[in-house]
């Protein structure tokens, strides 16, 4: 889910963030066109400009050269080009006036500039007229004053001013202009890089995120292939849990049957040996025969006691068996306490209990492996170590110093297993599942018990979330394997 | 009870005294009187009626009917009819079963495994003794080989 999220809100941002520098640069560059073109339009009006300064400055001249050539060869052609600018004038001059009226920076000398003009057209008009008039050297004479001369030179100088003011904006303005189509350059190609960094990004995100997706599915698939064997796990352990059941009860009722088997026997025997005392000691008033005497005589003397020794022993058998029960059913019943319990320490102290013992007959116990402390009920492991050293001192080879070995190491992730080695008798092959069976014990019985012991260890143990097995070699001695949770809480948490 | 002119010795394995007793006490009520060896576990009676080797050698010119019970404290019932019912020299040999269970599966599988007889020891004492005299009746008829 955490994953999920951090994609939602780093694909946002990356979203958010092209969003951005997208609407940036069309920002900018749709700012940079508008400049541009407030560029182009001053550019356009410049050259309108210029065009009408030099079509004024032209007309002026014409009409001087037109002038100036009527006045020396007085030949009327040579007026065509006078007056055609005469002709032309007005509207060039209208031209200029309404491109520069509205510039203060030309303005101030239009109407200098405009009395030049005027002037010196006057001045032209009147040698023009003078020489038509045939008065040529008035004509010359007019022309002799320098009036017309600076006139022209004062055109001459504003126009020129105005043409050179005109060409340094213009310079101005197209700088302006190519520094703005390189900033246009620059921001296109930073937004280029931008947007691929962004898009690097996004698509590097939903990688990652496509590969965690594909890794919690490769997770969950693992984890119900798990759930499923753990529910074959917990379905063999219920089969078995079953099986066992069934198999208690069946001994339970084989093993209580026996005795009742006897008393209810032997209270029949009673039955008949008490018919014969009966006629020996109500004999209805005749004397009793020899047969009666000896009959009531064998029946006190022998079948009565040994009626009574067989109800009696096998009442105190039932009561032996049922104890046993109580005592398997109530530590099984009992809370298990779990705790924090260094195994190593407590399987020493269960060795040193036997010590005694062992030395006795020259055996000695090896504990070998470490394993750290587990969380488990030090009760039931007690019981647990407590019988089954109890056994292999009980159960050793005579004449064979007993060699006890308890091995610890890991099993699996959180397991540990025991291994309790012994170099006693021994356990048949066909007796190796028996042995853990209520009542049942193997080999030889020449030892005291009442086949409790195994079937007490392995109920406890399984108690626990653990499970205990034997291997065995008649003869050479036997190896109980105990696996044990290390941490009983989490047994039962996955138990429930 | 005889067998080609021989005595039948009968071979009780059972553990529990006051049953041996009891079958003892019916047995002879019925009339027969052969000789009974009790043995109380399962390897003891083995070792007589297969030998200490166990080949069953000893069987060659002797005649058993063997009572037995399942439930012995060293070794399964099952485990002594087996050998028993798999040695060639002993596998003729009449085999009664006789046990408190009366479980359905457990019963299949003695006569699966030769068993010739299958007595459930009942509780109640009448059942028993006539169970037991039943099985003397048989024993009267029974021809050994």
């Amino acid at each position: 889910m955490t994953s999920s999220a951090a994609f939602l809100r780093s694909s946002l941002l990356m979203l958010g963030l092209g969003i951005l520098l997208l609407l940036g640069i069309v920002g900018y560059s749709l700012w940079l066109v508008e400049v541009n073109r407030s560029y182009s339009d001053e550019t356009a009006s410049l050259r309108r400009i210029r065009s009408a300064i030099i079509g004024v400055l032209t007309t002026v001249q014409d009409a001087e050269t037109g002038q100036r050539g009527y006045l020396l060869s007085r030949e009327k052609s040579y007026l065509a080009p006078y007056d055609k600018a005469v002709a032309d004038l007005p509207a060039r001059w209208k031209t200029l006036e309404e491109n520069l009226r509205s510039r203060p920076d030309y303005a101030s000398q239009l109407d200098e500039l405009k009395r030049a003009v005027d002037g010196k057209m006057a001045e032209l008009a009147n040698s023009v007229s003078l020489t038509e008039q045939g008065r040529f050297d008035e004509a010359y004479a007019l022309l002799g004053t320098d009036a017309g001369l600076q006139l022209m030179n004062r055109i001459r100088e504003i126009l020129n001013g105005f043409l050179e003011h005109t060409d340094d904006q213009l310079r101005v303005l197209i700088e302006r202009q190519l520094a703005a189509a390189e900033n246009l350059q620059w921001v296109t190609i930073g937004g280029a890089i931008a947007i691929i960094t962004v898009l690097g990004g996004a698509v590097l995100v939903i990688f990652q995120h496509v590969r965690d997706l594909a890794r919690a599915r490769e997770e969950v698939i693992a984890l119900n292939a798990g759930l499923e064997e753990r529910v074959n796990e917990r379905t063999q352990d219920l089969i078995r849990a079953n099986q066992e059941i069934q198999r208690f009860a069946y001994i339970v009722t084989h093993d209580l049957r026996a005795p009742l088997v006897n008393i209810m026997g032997f209270l029949s025997e009673l039955e008949t040996s008490m018919k014969a005392v009966t006629a020996y000691v109500i004999a209805d008033e005749r004397t009793p025969s020899e047969d009666d005497i000896r009959e009531a005589r064998l029946a006190v003397t022998e079948d009565l006691p040994e009626a009574m020794g067989f109800i009696r022993s096998s009442t105190r058998k039932m009561d032996a068996l049922i104890n046993a029960i109580l005592k398997i059913s109530r530590d099984g019943r009992r809370k298990l306490q779990p705790e924090r319990i260094d195994v190593k320490a407590l399987i020493e102290a269960s060795v040193a209990s036997v010590q005694h013992q062992l030395s006795e007959q020259g055996g000695k116990a090896t504990i070998s492996g470490h394993f750290g402390a587990i969380v488990t009920d030090r009760f039931s492991l007690e019981q647990i170590f407590g019988n089954l050293f109890d056994n292999a001192v009980k159960y050793q080879m005579p004449g064979r110093p007993l060699t006890l070995s308890i091995a610890l190491r890991p099993h699996g992730p959180r397991q540990v297993r025991i291994a309790v080695t012994d170099n006693g008798r021994g356990i048949g092959e066909q007796d190796l599942e028996r042995v853990f069976e209520l009542f049942r014990r193997a080999g030889a019985q020449d030892q005291p018990g009442e086949g409790i012991g195994l079937a007490h260890v392995r109920s406890l143990i399984r108690n626990l979330g653990g499970d205990v097995t034997v291997e065995s070699e008649l003869g050479r001695g036997s190896t109980f394997m105990l696996t044990l949770p290390t941490d009983l809480t989490k047994v039962f948490r996955s138990n429930e | 009870m005889k067998a080609t002119g021989q005595e039948v010795t009968i071979v009780m394995i059972e553990d529990d005294e006051g049953h041996a007793r009891l079958i003892e006490k019916n047995v002879r009520r019925a009339g027969v009187h052969n000789e009974i060896v009790p043995f109380t576990l399962g390897s003891q009676a083995l070792d007589f009626i297969l030998g200490e080797k166990r080949d069953g050698v000893a069987n060659k010119d002797r005649y058993l009917l063997v009572l037995l019970d399942l439930n012995l404290p060293d070794m399964s019932g099952i485990d002594i009819l087996q050998q028993i019912k798999s040695n060639e020299h002993s596998r003729r040999l009449p085999v009664v079963v006789l046990t408190t269970t009366d479980d359905e599966r457990e019963i299949q599988k003695c006569y699966d495994l030769g068993a010739n007889v299958y007595i459930t020891k009942p509780v109640d004492y009448e059942g028993f003794a006539t169970a037991i005299r039943n099985l003397g009746l048989f024993f009267s008829v029974i021809q050994v080989p």
